[in-house]
């Protein structure tokens, strides 16, 4: 929190377009119930990789921060394994608020921290709209590809190895429902912009 | 009625604020021509002495038996005006007030309509004032016995304060002792007073006192009669040792052959099944746990009563039923605390080191180690708030503070340093709250002797090995730790005891939202119940610590002294009536009451005066009309209804029931606040709107109304369900007449919420104006169904 100050803030509150989109989100997730005890980030398995922690984040939002939530890296860190939410006293659904932040942060292409994150989540997506299952080694060499070279022979190692165990397989899965999948899509990023 | 009505109106200008906006002269040549008005006066200020004179000489010089005033609230000045009446002889019961300052002067700016609603509120009220009729308050005896239920602090302290007074108590215990949670404690914070040594010499004086009678063992189970004059029955269950005989020498659980977890030591400990509670317990005497006694539940044995020298032990006891007639009851049931076992994070009950505060407290006094090794030990997690806080939907916590979790972790601490001088407590905190009377300096002290303080509530306990595992944030620091720990000590959220919820029932007092009694007013009368002559205290309100139990319970005595103490009540003539030959025995109004004031006799079904409160919901439940109202009778409510809507002109008419005190009073504080609603929305104040029936609707409607609203006070003893299937009821009866159930709405408010239901005005009016007013034909049909009936 270098750069904001309280007076920046107060403004953002009022009128941000960010914190009514949040607010939005509030009533799925009643981030507004927080009262910073801790145990979501207390319980996060990922915790020791964010930047702040998963309270930090709602605090800030509750201040309207904008900024620093959104180029933060801990929205990108989530692994939605829910135990926040589960041990959360106030019912806060940290998860979901995760995502949508991650929504809102590509939408306005908000640039990560960790570059490699938000690559990462397009990816995946794209793989799995093209042949309806992942297929590890394509995912693997389109992040090489768009990041550093220079862990091409580490992860070349690791490739063979999980081939001989048949861990992962050369050839692309086949599916024949593919255009089930991308309705599947579409519905979700209908749900997404309501 | 054999005397002729003179009907004197006395129209107040209150100095501009009503005669700015309202057409005095004009409101006065209007009303004298009401029936059987036989005089109309205006004045500048009605309250001033010159007002109130003016008043009084008129009532003598032109023998008036009714007298109308039009000013403010009657919240205001109603007390004023009927003091006037009575100094010129007159009953008070034949004033009736109109209020166009708060309802008309205030919230309207029209000069025309404002004038024109005056008017019609005057109408209202003259003819109301027809049918008023004299009432006089009556009295009853109150009974000096005091039921006090529960033996803990509270019902202790209340017990000593009532019978130092010099009233007999009655204290009812459902344990074999009395003394309650605090019996278990060590030490009570902030000052490490020795609780058994605070607490012990009172139970020995109550159960020494002349005025008391302890009754053990025991709880009531239907509880009758009215405030002043309560008939309980308490169930007696066996001990099986003879109280008087028993010299607790012990022999007995020695030769007992059968061992159980003891309760008093929560489970650390087990004890025979012939066991003393503990050591200090009152009465002193064993007792013998019916579930593990080899002869209830094999039928052999019997070692006990062979060794026992007093021939103390009788197992031929049996279940008794006392009948206690009483002044007033105390409730003061205390708390249990909730089992940590769902929240599975904290792995209670998986690890012996894993233990409650109160199990805490009971390893102080055994020794403090480790239950699972019997070593003493050297680092302890405190960790706050298990199920506390949480939120509103939660299945497994509840949503409030536990309010003394945080200090007694922090004496736990300082005990455990006292202890084991190089142990090492650590607790794990969402806030510390050090609200009381040098809690602070404690915390501050704790500090100072270095407990660690973790602003963070703890994430989760792991065994691991031979000690435990705590992971959480550090919030202030912003780092997750895991630290090794040798016993882990939870505080639990509180909850009341197992059984408020039957008791409340029992009593006919409310539950709040947290399952706790509900005090009559949270600041004002915070030991009342809703019911007259029932009082509450201790944790079974709320959560709290020792010494606010203390002071609360004897607050509570002093209010059960001053309730006993005036030897009668005068009782508000303004209650419900039964006409006893009418009565058909269909018991709809005992179903519908929701104080429990009326009874089923032999003739039929009798009101009690004194827990009526006058509410008048029994008025519509009564297929036979036996049921009326005093002081809102038919008549009187009809009338007045037909009089405000009579000149409903061309513009629909809203008649707004407002329950008479939070309701009523959130109008008033409307137009104090200068706000303002639809003109022509005209309000009744009503004792509750459950008092309302389908043919008082019937009436508006015919005679001019187009909707109806309905505004019921949030602490009224008409609860909101009640509200709505009464309203759900009344709309199937005007749909028979062909009236659209969007005519008639309902809400509840609190008083500040005035701005709640002037939205529900506007859009209700705006509603009304769409669906356009009712049709003559409707009207004329209503109106001959009435006459027919």
């Amino acid at each position: 929190m270098k750069t904001e100050t309280i007076h920046e803030i107060t403004p953002k509150i009022q009128d941000s377009s960010f914190f009514t989109e949040v607010r939005k989100i509030a009533e799925r997730t009643n981030f507004m119930d927080c009262m910073q005890c801790g145990v979501c980030s207390g319980s996060c398995p990922a915790r020791f990789a964010m930047d702040f922690s998963p309270m930090q984040i709602i605090k800030m939002i509750q201040l309207g921060l904008k900024n620093i939530v959104l180029s933060s890296s801990t929205i990108w860190i989530c692994a939605q394994c829910q135990t926040c939410l589960t041990r959360c006293p106030r019912e806060v659904n940290i998860p979901l608020l995760m995502s949508s932040l991650k929504n809102i942060a590509i939408r306005e292409n908000i640039p990560c921290k960790i570059e490699l994150k938000p690559k990462f989540h397009k990816t995946f997506s794209e793989i799995i709209k093209k042949y309806g299952r992942m297929h590890e080694p394509e995912l693997k060499i389109k992040l090489i590809k768009k990041t550093s070279p220079q862990d091409v022979f580490h992860n070349a190692t690791l490739a063979l190895r999980l081939l001989r165990k048949g861990k992962i397989k050369l050839l692309p899965p086949k599916t024949d429902q593919i255009p089930d999948i991308l309705v599947l899509f579409e519905t979700a990023s209908k749900e997404e912009q309501k | 009625m054999s005397k002729e009505v003179r009907i004197g109106v006395y129209i107040c200008h209150c100095g501009g604020n009503i005669s700015d906006t309202v057409d005095i002269a004009k409101v006065k040549e209007a009303v004298k021509n009401f029936k059987a008005v036989k005089i109309a006066e205006t004045y500048e200020y009605m309250c001033s002495n010159p007002g109130q004179q003016m008043i009084e000489d008129d009532i003598t010089k032109h023998k008036l038996n009714r007298v109308v005033v039009a000013s403010c609230s009657p919240r205001m000045h109603l007390d004023t005006f009927r003091r006037v009446l009575r100094r010129a002889d007159l009953n008070p019961y034949f004033l009736e007030m109109t209020n166009i300052r708060e309802q008309c002067s205030w919230v309207h700016d029209s000069k025309e309509k404002a004038t024109e609603k005056a008017i019609s509120l005057i109408r209202g009220a003259v003819e109301r004032a027809y049918y008023l009729e004299p009432l006089i308050p009556s009295t009853m005896p109150v009974k000096k016995d005091v039921l006090v239920i529960g033996g803990g602090i509270a019902g202790i302290n209340a017990s000593i304060e009532l019978a130092d007074k010099g009233y007999k108590v009655y204290l009812v215990e459902r344990s074999p002792s009395i003394g309650g949670h605090m019996a278990q404690l060590s030490k009570t914070f902030p000052t490490f007073d020795c609780s058994a040594c605070i607490l012990t010499p009172k139970m020995v004086y109550t159960s020494q006192h002349p005025n008391i009678k302890i009754i053990d063992m025991a709880e009531p189970i239907a509880v009758k009669g009215s405030p002043g004059n309560y008939k309980v029955s308490i169930k007696v269950r066996p001990r099986f040792v003879d109280k008087g005989k028993c010299i607790s020498c012990g022999v007995c659980a020695d030769k007992c052959p059968v061992k159980k977890p003891s309760k008093y030591e929560e489970g650390l400990k087990e004890e025979k099944a012939i066991y003393l509670p503990f050591q200090q317990a009152i009465p002193n005497a064993y007792v013998i746990d019916k579930e593990h006694c080899l002869y209830f539940t094999k039928g052999v044995c019997k070692i006990c009563q062979r060794f026992c020298k007093g021939n103390a032990i009788n197992f031929d006891q049996k279940e008794e039923i006392i009948e206690l007639h009483v002044g007033a009851i105390i409730a003061c049931t205390g708390y249990d605390q909730i089992d940590p076992s769902p929240f599975g994070q904290y792995s209670f009950a998986l690890h012996p080191d894993i233990i409650t505060n109160l199990q805490f407290e009971r390893l102080m006094l055994q020794g403090l180690h480790r239950p699972s090794n019997g070593k003493p030990p050297q680092k302890v997690a405190f960790i706050l708030c298990v199920g506390s806080r949480c939120s509103e939907n939660s299945t497994k916590g509840v949503e409030y503070c536990c309010k003394i979790g945080c200090m007694n972790a922090i004496k736990h601490s300082l005990l455990l340093q006292k202890a084991f001088p190089e142990a090492e407590p650590w607790i794990f905190y969402t806030d510390i709250r050090a609200h009381g009377k040098g809690y602070e300096e404690f915390y501050a002290k704790a500090r100072d002797h270095n407990v660690r303080f973790i602003r963070g509530r703890a994430a989760e306990v792991v065994p691991n090995g031979d000690g435990l595992l705590v992971k959480a944030e550090d919030t202030l620091l912003g780092m997750q730790i895991e630290e090794p720990f040798d016993l882990v000590v939870l505080s639990p959220a509180i909850i009341p005891s197992a059984g408020t919820q039957e008791l409340a029932q029992m009593l006919g007092v409310d539950l709040g939202h947290d399952a706790f009694f509900l005090e009559r007013h949270h600041k004002l009368r915070p030991v009342d119940s809703k019911r007259e002559g029932i009082y509450l205290t201790g944790c079974a309100l709320g959560p709290k610590d020792v010494r606010e139990t203390t002071s609360e319970s004897m607050a509570c005595a002093s209010k059960v002294a001053t309730f006993v103490g005036q030897g009668e009540i005068s009782v508000s003539p303004e209650i419900a009536y039964v006409n006893i030959d009418k009565c058909n025995k269909c018991g709809n109004c005992i179903k519908a009451c929701p104080v429990s004031a009326i009874e089923s006799i032999p003739q039929g079904v009798e009101i009690n005066s004194i827990s009526c409160v006058g509410c008048g919901v029994c008025v519509p439940s009564c297929p036979e009309k036996a049921i009326d109202l005093r002081h809102c009778n038919d008549a009187q409510l009809t009338a007045q209804i037909h009089g405000i809507c009579e000149d409903s002109g061309t513009s629909p008419r809203i008649i707004a029931f407002l329950e008479n005190k939070a309701a009523y009073g959130s109008m008033d504080l409307a137009g104090q606040s200068r706000l303002s609603y639809p003109d022509n929305i005209r309000i009744i104040g009503v004792p509750s709107t459950g008092r309302v029936s389908s043919r008082h609707l019937l009436h508006a409607f015919a005679s001019g109304a187009d909707g109806i609203i309905f505004i019921e006070g949030d602490d009224s003893a008409f609860k909101d369900n009640q509200l709505r299937e009464h309203v759900i009821q009344l709309k199937k009866e005007l749909g028979a007449y062909g009236i659209e159930s969007l005519r008639l709405v309902s809400t509840t408010t609190t008083l500040p919420q005035c701005d709640k239901v002037i939205d529900l005005f506007t859009t209700f009016n705006e509603r009304i104006s769409k669906i356009g007013r009712l049709l003559e034909e409707k009207r004329a049909k209503i109106r001959k169904a009435l006459e027919n009936d």
